[in-house]
């Protein structure tokens, strides 16, 4: 009750709230004192039909029923201050008391309705309130009612009518079916007995089956041996023309492979001289059909007129036309193409990228770091492309250094200059000795040792380079070109 | 302008009083129903490239529904966990010593956690047990729980130039005025028809209230005369989640709603909305507007996104 003492004087006393508001302006805090009230109090006076309302509310039967807690909850909804609602609560006698800060007083009979009540939604309490109240005063008068002898009466009867429906249900349909099943039986036994005299005959026809499939068994075991006898002699046949094949095959790979390591020193030499762009498209490619021509003996000896390998130019042209060469894997084709784009791509985004942080158009979008790399690197450009649609702003974002968007199929670049044209010479002298003797001669050792030291250079390379450009494409763009300048340094 | 991807979905995004490029975010997992949280202490930089930079991550077993900044330590944060406890954490300390401190009080999950701006060492949690809490940092336990409402109190803030006054928003549809020194809620009174879901003190002026509820209007209320409201704002397609008056003009003041918008307002004017921005594909939950920066405003949704824009400009925009 002393709570509710000052906030009444202070309604009395703050008729002005305006100046109450300049005594807050002017204080930092308010402080409890009937010369600078809280003005974060209701400062109204009660008003008396609001709590007239509420005393009916409160008086209702039902009401009494619930818990105080809900009865507060349901005064406050409806705008009542806490004076008037604390001042219904004193007009009604038998309420629970009036400012609570702990627990909610509940009735035993009523405990269920307020689990009820607390799982659903404010706004249903209003009219679940009523309705649970209503459903548990009729449960209650239920379980109040005594044990009369209309109970007993109503049982027997019950059990009465049961009974003789049962009864009914027993002889129109349970009998009858006892019968019939009675008579199955019996038929039953008749035919076991009928069965039992063509048994004999069965047996005696299943034995002189059994001898008839015993002299077909022993026909086909003779047969079988005399088919084994003949295929071991194929066998034998077959194996020495198969000893005869290899050694034919043996001879065969052993020229071809001379003949093709003639052919091969004799492109690298021309290569040596070339910019970074073929270096890489031209070393890995050439890398790639290296291995092509290594895998492909075997099979080009399959086919009876399998074609002579053909030139590295000629191979590079037909991919760049669409065609598979014959000797290559169709997977092993598309590396060749593949390689060459993605340098392509590196290269040409590295370059865009490096223009592209110093503009601050764009955000990352939502900063998805776990992004590839290579589906960043494709939606900038695309955005880029967009952009150039869009703003034709195609000219600020370094478009020399941009390359259009990368072809599909990979245009093979001229032909090298020739740096030494002794050593091309030189090249060409064992090649066309071994055309006219297919045997190895002691010049063709000797220049392919001087030439191999930069054929070995070369596949290290092209392989130092897949290594490097996995590396800087997933680093920092502008390490793209640096590396690129080392190996620049490096011929 | 920049946008910071999270993992989970958004919650409460809340910039620091010390730091004008610091804010943190609360986030959860499945849309906060179920699964684990996460605390980002984000930095904004002014590199374009980078517009984000996370300082801290801090994982919690429950969804985080509110975050705080101290008021008195620029380190400080409070979490309010959808486990019903309230966390603590330090950014200036090693992840492995956070969180510092778990006060496990509430019953039921903690739904705002509102820090002291005058005093400057005490902080409030609501939760949706029905009550609200005040703890300190020194205490291991709460210093008093104020148990009135009758139903899941969503907010609870603070008055700005009333170091001991503050309001909770319940889902009993009331808005009650509370001072510490006294036993009892000081005021009640019903602002809408539906659910209160936030709340928030004008912070020119001290009676001046605003409410947002269930029924997709903002209401102002003048606390002295709390029969009739000041301003009644609709426009929000959905119920309203959050609203945050400005610390710079006193009319302003911005919400975020489920119909996935962030609009600002001038409640003085007769045509409210000053403006929308729809830069949120899923509901947006949390709002905040800086108070070192004016018009620097950030919003968070369940759509995972954060951003940060400045008012007049295009959220979205690069």
């Amino acid at each position: 009750m002393s709570t509710n003492s000052p906030p009444q004087n202070q309604g009395a006393e703050s008729a002005q709230p305006a100046a109450n508001v300049d005594q807050q302006g002017a204080t930092e805090e308010p402080v409890k004192q009937s010369s600078t009230p809280s003005v974060f109090v209701n400062s109204e006076p009660m008003r008396e039909e609001q709590v007239q309302n509420a005393v009916k509310f409160l008086s209702h039967p039902r009401v009494k029923g619930s818990p105080v807690m809900y009865r507060r909850s349901f005064l406050e909804k409806k705008g009542l201050t806490k004076e008037e609602i604390d001042e219904a609560f004193r007009r009604v006698p038998d309420s629970a008391p009036t400012v609570q800060t702990g627990g909610v007083t509940q009735d035993g009979q009523v405990k269920s309705s307020s689990n009820i009540q607390q799982q659903a939604q404010p706004q249903a309490l209003q009219p679940g309130l009523p309705a649970s109240t209503g459903v548990n005063t009729s449960s209650a008068t239920l379980s109040r009612s005594r044990f009369h002898w209309s109970h007993a009466l109503i049982a027997i009867g019950v059990l009465a009518a049961s009974g003789a429906g049962t009864a009914i249900v027993v002889k129109n349909s349970i009998l009858p079916r006892l019968k019939s099943w009675i008579r199955k039986v019996v038929v039953e036994d008749d035919e076991e007995l009928k069965k039992v005299d063509r048994k004999p005959t069965l047996v005696e026809e299943a034995a002189q089956a059994a001898k008839s499939a015993a002299a077909a068994a022993a026909d086909v075991a003779k047969a079988s041996q005399d088919m084994l006898i003949s295929k071991e002699e194929e066998r034998k046949h077959f194996v020495e023309v198969v000893s005869l094949l290899d050694k034919q095959v043996q001879e065969m790979k052993s020229m071809t492979n001379a003949l093709r390591r003639m052919e091969g020193q004799d492109l690298r030499i021309t290569q040596t001289n070339t910019k970074q762009l073929i270096v890489n498209g031209n070393g890995k490619a050439d890398y790639d059909l290296h291995s092509v021509r290594s895998t492909s003996p075997p099979v080009s000896y399959e086919p009876p007129g399998s074609l002579h390998p053909k030139s590295y130019m000629e191979i590079m042209n037909m991919v760049q036309r669409g065609e598979k060469p014959s000797n290559t894997r169709p997977w092993e084709v598309g590396q060749v193409q593949n390689s060459s784009t993605q340098v392509l791509h590196a290269q040409g985004s590295g370059e865009y990228l490096n223009s592209k942080v110093q503009d601050s158009t764009q955000s990352n979008g939502d900063g998805d770091d776990a992004l590839p790399w290579w589906q960043k690197k494709n939606a900038r450009i695309r955005e880029i492309d967009n952009e150039n649609e869009y703003n034709g702003n195609g000219s600020t974002y370094g478009a020399a250094s941009y390359q259009p968007p990368p072809q599909r199929t990979w245009v093979p670049p001229q032909p090298p200059p020739i740096a030494m044209a002794e050593a091309a010479e030189a090249i060409r002298r064992p090649k066309a000795a071994a055309q006219k003797d297919q045997t190895s001669d002691t010049q063709s050792v000797g220049n392919s040792s001087d030439v191999s030291d930069e054929a070995t250079r070369i596949p290290r390379r092209s392989e130092s380079e897949v290594v490097v450009e996995g590396g800087s494409i997933s680093s920092i763009p502008s390490s793209v070109e640096i590396q690129e300048d080392q190996e620049l340094k490096q011929e | 302008m920049p946008v910071f991807k999270t993992p989970f979905n958004g919650y409460s995004v809340k910039f620091s009083p010390f730091y004008e490029d610091r804010l943190a975010v609360a986030t959860s997992q499945n849309f906060g129903i179920l699964g684990n949280g996460r605390l980002h202490v984000l930095s904004l930089s002014p590199n374009p490239s980078q517009p984000f930079t996370e300082i801290a991550a801090y994982d919690t077993a429950d969804g985080i529904y509110d975050v705080s900044w101290s008021e008195s330590h620029d380190s400080l944060l409070v979490a309010a966990v959808a486990d019903g406890s309230v966390k603590l954490y330090d950014t200036a300390l090693p992840p492995t010593s956070n969180p510092i401190r778990s006060l496990r009080e509430h019953t039921r999950e903690v739904h705002s956690a509102d820090y002291n701006p005058l005093r400057r060492d005490s902080f409030l949690t609501s939760s949706w047990d029905d009550t609200v809490k005040l703890w300190t940092l020194d205490r291991p336990s709460s210093i008093r729980t104020f148990k009135e409402h009758s139903y899941c109190v969503y907010s609870a803030v603070w008055n700005p130039r009333h170091a001991d006054v503050f309001a909770s928003a319940s889902g009993d549809c009331t808005l009650r005025v509370w001072d510490v020194r006294e036993p009892s809620s000081t005021m009640v009174f019903p602002p809408h028809e539906f659910e209160v879901l936030t709340c928030d003190w004008n912070k020119y002026d001290d009676c001046i209230i605003a409410t947002a509820s269930v029924d997709k209007s903002i209401k102002v209320w003048d606390v002295r005369s709390f029969r009739v409201p000041i301003a009644v704002m609709n426009g929000h397609g959905y119920a309203v989640r959050k609203v945050r008056f400005s610390p710079h003009v006193r009319n302003l003041l911005v919400s975020c709603s489920y119909d996935m918008t962030v609009c600002v307002w001038d409640f003085m004017v007769e045509d409210a909305l000053v403006s929308r921005y729809d830069h949120h594909t899923e509901f947006a939950v949390g709002v905040d507007m800086s108070v070192l920066v004016e018009g620097l405003m950030a919003s968070t949704g369940w759509d995972e996104l954060v951003y940060v824009w400045q008012h007049g400009t295009d959220p979205r925009a690069l």
